[in-house]
């Protein structure tokens, strides 16, 4: 199934050299070559149907042919090593730190602009930044608790940081089932390997959120505010619900009374102290943000701004993941840290600084451009594929607008295998790990590894044809088991049983 | 250090206080429950019509209309839209069941039975189990998928017989999956309110339809029809056991409407919806009384305490008549003091 694989001259996370597979992929790729498109094959429809029946969807907007899909799943695990993940994962603590710090300091002091670090009018200019928010005290001085980085690896196969995702990261969901379907579907692949468990996500995610209750709530009651089931990342909210064992709450079902919010019960009304919202601040209070909002709750804000509940992540968080402050944040981790990124940034290119500016409308045609205020793969130009009357089209915006855009050198993601018409052919993937800010720092070991599943494509957004893979952080650098004997013998591809030390297997 | 001692708490509290409970997610447990209930009633009607009238043959046309008539009469539908179903062309049991099964139109059709129980499904997953919530994903698919309707045309019986399974494992889940709190007293009083609803439609409609055409039928015929009733209701067994012989109707009535210990009947239906009710207040508001449970329990005792001969005094079309508009008001009494807040 490898025999026409080929690595394109990319960063291959699977292979060194044309079939010489890295050490820590040798049981996976020997398992594969066991197996046959036959069994694969059998293997992807057991997932699909799982899938299908469990109602693990997310919905695409502007889709006639239905708006409910299945989050297309690639069975070939992606595997990252101890020490490769150690360097990551010190990475993301560093950036999440300072990313908070940043937030706190713009909504209070703001030394950082005027130290001139970073020009205030791109913070003034940017849409997420909340006046309302000007010296309003968050619970233990955290705004961003849940944070979504989206890291690449280049050519060389460095990590870099793509971008932050501090509003309402959203995929978690996705990673722990793709985990369970994975157990299920390849027993004695995942036993072969010791890899570390994401399984306490939820717990984690409830005690982060327990840890901003108000002081006067005992036992807080913490809910998920979701904009309903028409929401593309619906699933999610309810799965989060569900698994930490809180209520579900749409804009509905809340009220404001005498600054404290309440939820309509069948016995009346309950105090309810911490708010997990995965509803947009524009979005949360007809009374502050857009008057037209029907998701939210009126009077929530203010039962915000005098503490008596918390919302996570805090109100207007969005200044810092603004894609016009991204080429910032290492100098923000210099200036509040005074360290060195752990983790670089892909180089950006300002519009709205005139320099580059100039520099991006002569190579428009070796860039990417990207809206600062679009998320999800919309609002972007692949200069390369573009053809010239697209690059001209965003040309002119571009000069229209210029606070509106940046751009980046195209980076040649790294490739995975990925199962497709009965062989293995690359594909690029990125990388989002999730990151818990609560009494300490808690990094997910893993994450969610999307995959363009389009030949050639760099863009792995689910609403753009991406899917996903189960991703395994391995507790040592490289497996301890020997790649091929376990499974060299495992002709039969319906005996997925797991492996166990016995007489006549001496591996193990 | 007296007061340090006096202040500790026991690790593990005996009696937790009840959880409260979203209003939306009570209405949609209640929905959900009577969706999947009304779904299975309208697969096992169109079963056991599709069998009654293969068993008695080439029937008289107009027979025939009527028979299937009874169906959409069952369901509160309006018979026209059913006989323009698929170009007017084909037998009229093929257009009612189209009518029936696929219809989006239709508000009681199959599927839209089952997708609207799975909307609210999908509203309060965190509310069910697992197990209930792919149960009925699983039937969603089934009834909505792209190969539904070839396998509806392979075999009809196999379609509806899969819809009841289906319905009866999720009712059974809910039963095993779920702690028997307040949510789980809202599936009950939505799955009895609406089995006693249709229960008394069916005995209303056929009987009438029955009456009619009575004297014209012979023994055997009216014994095939008054076991058409019975198994419409999921009885024909427990009837059997209890009463060996012939099929006398107004046995057959007394045994649907009063029979003690089957849950089919409607005086156990409307027992169990008055359980239900009477156990949410308790937790809710224990010492308020609840519209919904004073009517309820009024029923429950008058059921409890009658005789068929007073039913038949009343007339039996009055009585089932007014029987419904209760259940009715008592829908609309859980409504106005649990979901709308």
């Amino acid at each position: 199934m490898f025999d026409k694989y080929e690595v394109n001259g990319l960063f291959d996370e699977m292979f060194d050299a044309p079939g010489q597979p890295r050490a820590h992929y040798g049981p996976v790729a020997a398992r594969l070559r066991a197996l046959g498109p036959g069994a694969f094959q059998k293997r992807v429809r057991m997932a699909d149907v799982t899938f299908r029946n469990q109602g693990i969807t997310f919905t695409v907007y502007k889709d006639a042919a239905g708006v409910e899909k299945i989050f297309p799943f690639d069975l070939v695990p992606r595997i990252i090593p101890a020490n490769e993940w150690a360097k990551i994962e010190q990475g993301l603590v560093q950036r999440i730190t300072a990313l908070n710090l940043f937030c706190q300091d713009v909504y209070h002091e703001q030394r950082i602009l005027k130290e001139k670090v970073i020009p205030p009018d791109l913070i003034y200019g940017a849409r997420m930044f909340r006046r309302e928010m000007f010296h309003v005290r968050v619970p233990k001085n955290i705004y961003i608790q849940i944070c979504g980085t989206d890291l690449i690896r280049d050519k060389w196969g460095n990590y870099l940081v793509l971008e932050d995702n501090a509003r309402t990261p959203s995929g978690v969901s996705y990673v722990l089932e793709n985990r369970s379907v994975m157990k299920r579907v390849f027993p004695a692949l995942f036993s072969a390997y010791k890899v570390r468990a994401i399984e306490d996500y939820p717990y984690n995610l409830l005690q982060c959120l327990k840890y901003v209750a108000p002081p006067h709530a005992g036992d807080p009651t913490v809910v998920v505010l979701t904009p309903g089931i028409f929401n593309s990342a619906y699933f999610e909210h309810s799965f989060l619900a569900r698994q930490m064992g809180v209520e579900l709450v749409q804009g509905g079902d809340l009220v404001v009374e005498n600054s404290f919010v309440y939820m309509r019960t069948t016995a009346g009304l309950r105090r309810v102290d911490v708010i997990y919202r995965r509803v947009d601040d524009d979005f949360i209070d007809p009374l502050c943000f857009r008057p037209d909002s029907m998701l939210g709750v009126a009077g929530l804000m203010n039962a915000y701004r005098v503490g008596n509940v918390a919302l996570v992540n805090a109100v207007g968080t969005g200044v810092s993941d603004d894609k016009a402050v991204y080429p910032f944040v290492p100098r923000m981790i210099k200036f509040y840290l005074g360290q060195d990124p752990v983790l670089p940034n892909v180089k950006t290119y300002i519009c709205a600084e005139e320099d580059d500016r100039k520099y991006v409308l002569e190579h428009l045609h070796e860039l990417v451009v990207k809206s600062t205020n679009e998320s999800g793969g919309y609002g972007m130009l692949m200069g390369h594929q573009a053809s010239q009357a697209e690059r001209e089209e965003f040309a002119g915006k571009i000069k229209a607008d210029p606070r509106d855009f940046v751009a980046q050198p195209i980076v040649e993601l790294s490739q995975h295998p990925s199962y497709v018409d009965g062989h293995f052919e690359g594909r690029r993937v990125d990388l989002r790990p999730y990151i818990l800010y609560g009494e300490r720092v808690i990094v997910m070991p893993g994450g969610l590894t999307r995959v363009a599943l389009r030949k050639g494509s760099l863009v792995v957004n689910s609403s753009q044809g991406g899917g996903s893979k189960d991703t395994w952080v391995l507790e040592e650098d490289t497996p301890a088991v020997p790649p091929s004997p376990l499974f060299s013998g495992e002709s039969n591809p319906a005996a997925d049983v797991i492996a166990r030390p016995d007489a006549t297997s001496p591996v193990v | 250090m007296t007061d340090a001692t006096l202040q500790i708490q026991p690790k593990f509290p005996t009696h937790p206080p009840a959880r409260p409970m979203l209003s939306r997610d009570a209405d949609s447990m209640y929905w959900m429950s009577r969706y999947v209930e009304r779904a299975e009633h309208v697969a096992r009607l169109l079963l056991v019509n599709s069998n009654l009238l293969m068993d008695v043959g080439e029937l008289a046309p107009t027979l025939q209309q009527r028979q299937w008539q009874t169906v959409l009469t069952i369901f509160r539908l309006d018979p026209a839209p059913a006989a323009a179903q698929a170009g007017g062309d084909g037998a009229l049991g093929a257009r009612v069941a189209q009518h029936m099964v696929f219809d989006p139109a239709n508000p009681n059709s199959l599927l839209n039975c089952v997708t609207r129980a799975r909307e609210n499904a999908r509203a309060i997953r965190e509310n069910i189990s697992a197990e209930m919530w792919e149960c009925l994903n699983t039937l969603y698919w089934s009834v909505s998928g792209e190969d539904a309707r070839a396998r509806f045309e392979e075999s009809p019986d196999d379609f509806y017989r899969h819809a009841m399974g289906a319905s009866n494992l999720f009712q059974g889940l809910s039963d095993q999956t779920l702690p028997h709190d307040q949510g789980w007293q809202f599936t009950q009083l939505g799955k009895f309110l609406e089995r006693v609803d249709v229960t008394c439609r069916i005995i209303e409609t056929k009987f009438s339809i029955l009456r009619s055409a009575d004297n014209l039928m012979a023994g055997a015929m009216r014994n095939i029809h008054w076991m058409a009733v019975l198994r419409s209701c999921c009885s024909i067994e427990a009837y059997r056991r209890q009463h060996i012989g012939d099929m006398d109707p107004l046995t057959v009535a007394s045994f649907l409407i009063l029979e003690r210990t089957f849950p089919r009947s409607i005086r156990y239906g409307v027992e169990m919806a008055h359980e239900a009710i009477a156990a949410i207040r308790a937790e809710v508001s224990p010492l308020a009384i609840d519209p919904a449970e004073r009517i309820l329990g009024r029923l429950a005792a008058q059921l409890e305490y009658s005789e068929m001969a007073e039913i038949l005094g009343e007339g039996l079309p009055a009585y089932l008549t007014r029987l419904q508009n209760l259940v009715a008001e008592a829908g609309f009494a859980v409504q106005k003091s649990y979901f709308m807040h």
